[in-house]
């Protein structure tokens, strides 16, 4: 072999090793993210995430994605503000078990395929943003012909938002209870509905 | 950062301008290493003289290397490369025509051109059947259309496929690469 030939192919050789090294992880393809989102592995439930707060989950990483002011005047505890701009840079540690949450849940969703496409393992998000955690957690309500479904789940409800500083209601008209209140299931008008919530938590002045 | 026709820095003319620079180019390191003379690419097929596959791969390597790290080190931006789509099927039966053609002929689209402008009669025999082909696959086209956009994948690259990141892949390609210089080097020093 000439020496040009020896020297080309060492260096080819060398380029290959090392690009299989700093890039040793897979692509996470479409597919693999579309049957996360199917089987409702991309989302926790506010009591959940309450739930893990109260444990102090070492490995929780919680990121209010809502403009400054917004989380400035009202944010889950332990949460810090982050843009899509600053998560795209931010490192996690292998562990980290991160949980995005907005306004509604359009700019969770998008940060959610953001992160998970970096290989970042352990992501999810609130489902109803913000509202989510204020209707289920902070503000939970019983609705006066509530069924024994509801009422045990409300128990739950009310150790958390004793725990949170809000305030639980019993007995409120039906049509209080928001759509899909216990279920966590996606209602509309969410941002709306969040507006009015912190408004109503900030006037209580607690 | 490039690629600089995507990112807007050369601009419409810029790009105009290039593309036959690059042409230029690439006719000029084919005929520079020999891939003008059809006895020499027909030789790819007894194994007799596997130039061609040293060449072509050696462009590859080049490309595909400097492609991943200038992308690693923010100087590419791969995303905006363009990726042709797959066409399973209709790409094989294209490959296989191609390669028969090639054959025959004993050049190829890239190589008949710059055998013409070598001045042989082989290259410029070739370009006019190439032109024939191109007009008789438009006036068949309605007939050979399904078969055309049959067993699509869309935009995919093997890696993805394969489940492996892009840097296994650029390593498995080269292993195979140089795997395979190694072994041409050695048929035709038995087939001189």
């Amino acid at each position: 072999m000439i020496p040009v030939h020896r020297a080309l192919a060492t260096l080819a050789a060398t380029l290959a090793l090392a690009a299989a090294l700093v890039d040793a992880r897979p692509a996470i393809d479409a597919a693999t993210l579309a049957a996360e989102i199917e089987q409702d592995r991309d989302h926790i439930s506010a009591p959940e995430l309450a739930e893990r707060i109260m444990r102090r989950d070492p490995d929780l990483r919680l990121f209010d994605l809502r403009s400054r002011e917004d989380y400035e005047a009202f944010h889950i505890p332990s949460a810090s503000h982050a843009t899509l701009d600053e998560l795209a840079r931010t490192t996690f540690p292998r562990q980290a078990s991160i949980v995005l949450y907005s306004e509604g849940s359009a700019h969770a969703a998008q940060a959610w395929v953001l992160l998970r496409l970096r290989g970042v393992r352990k992501v999810y998000f609130l489902r109803e943003g913000v509202y989510e955690w204020i209707a289920r957690v902070r503000e939970p309500r019983l609705a006066v012909d509530a069924t024994p479904g509801e009422r045990a789940e409300f128990e739950r409800a009310v150790a958390l938002s004793r725990f949170f500083g809000g305030m639980a209601r019993t007995s409120v008209p039906r049509s209080e209870v928001p759509d899909g209140y216990w279920t966590g299931t996606a209602s509309r008008d969410v941002p709306s509905r969040a507006a009015q919530a912190i408004a109503n938590v900030r006037r209580r002045g607690c | 950062m490039s690629p600089l026709s995507e990112t807007g820095i050369l601009g419409p003319a810029g790009v105009l301008l290039t593309a036959p620079l690059i042409g230029f180019a690439f006719g000029w390191f084919l005929e520079r290493g020999g891939l003008g003379d059809a006895r020499k690419l027909a030789g790819q097929f007894y194994f007799t003289d596997l130039t061609v596959f040293k060449v072509l791969f050696s462009a590859l390597l080049t490309a595909m290397l400097g492609a991943f790290w200038l992308d690693r080190f923010g100087l590419l931006d791969l995303e905006l490369v363009y990726l042709p789509e797959t066409f399973v099927l209709p790409q094989a039966a294209g490959g296989v025509l191609f390669g028969a053609g090639f054959l025959v002929g004993g050049l190829c689209p890239g190589t008949s051109c710059v055998a013409a402008a070598a001045g042989r009669i082989d290259g410029l025999g070739i370009i006019g059947g190439m032109l024939l082909g191109v007009a008789g696959f438009n006036a068949a086209f309605d007939w050979i259309a399904p078969f055309y956009d049959s067993t699509a994948l869309g935009a995919v690259t093997f890696t993805d496929m394969a489940g492996i990141s892009r840097g296994a892949g650029v390593a498995l390609v080269t292993a195979i690469a140089l795997a395979g210089f190694a072994v041409a080097s050695r048929l035709e020093r038995q087939r001189p």
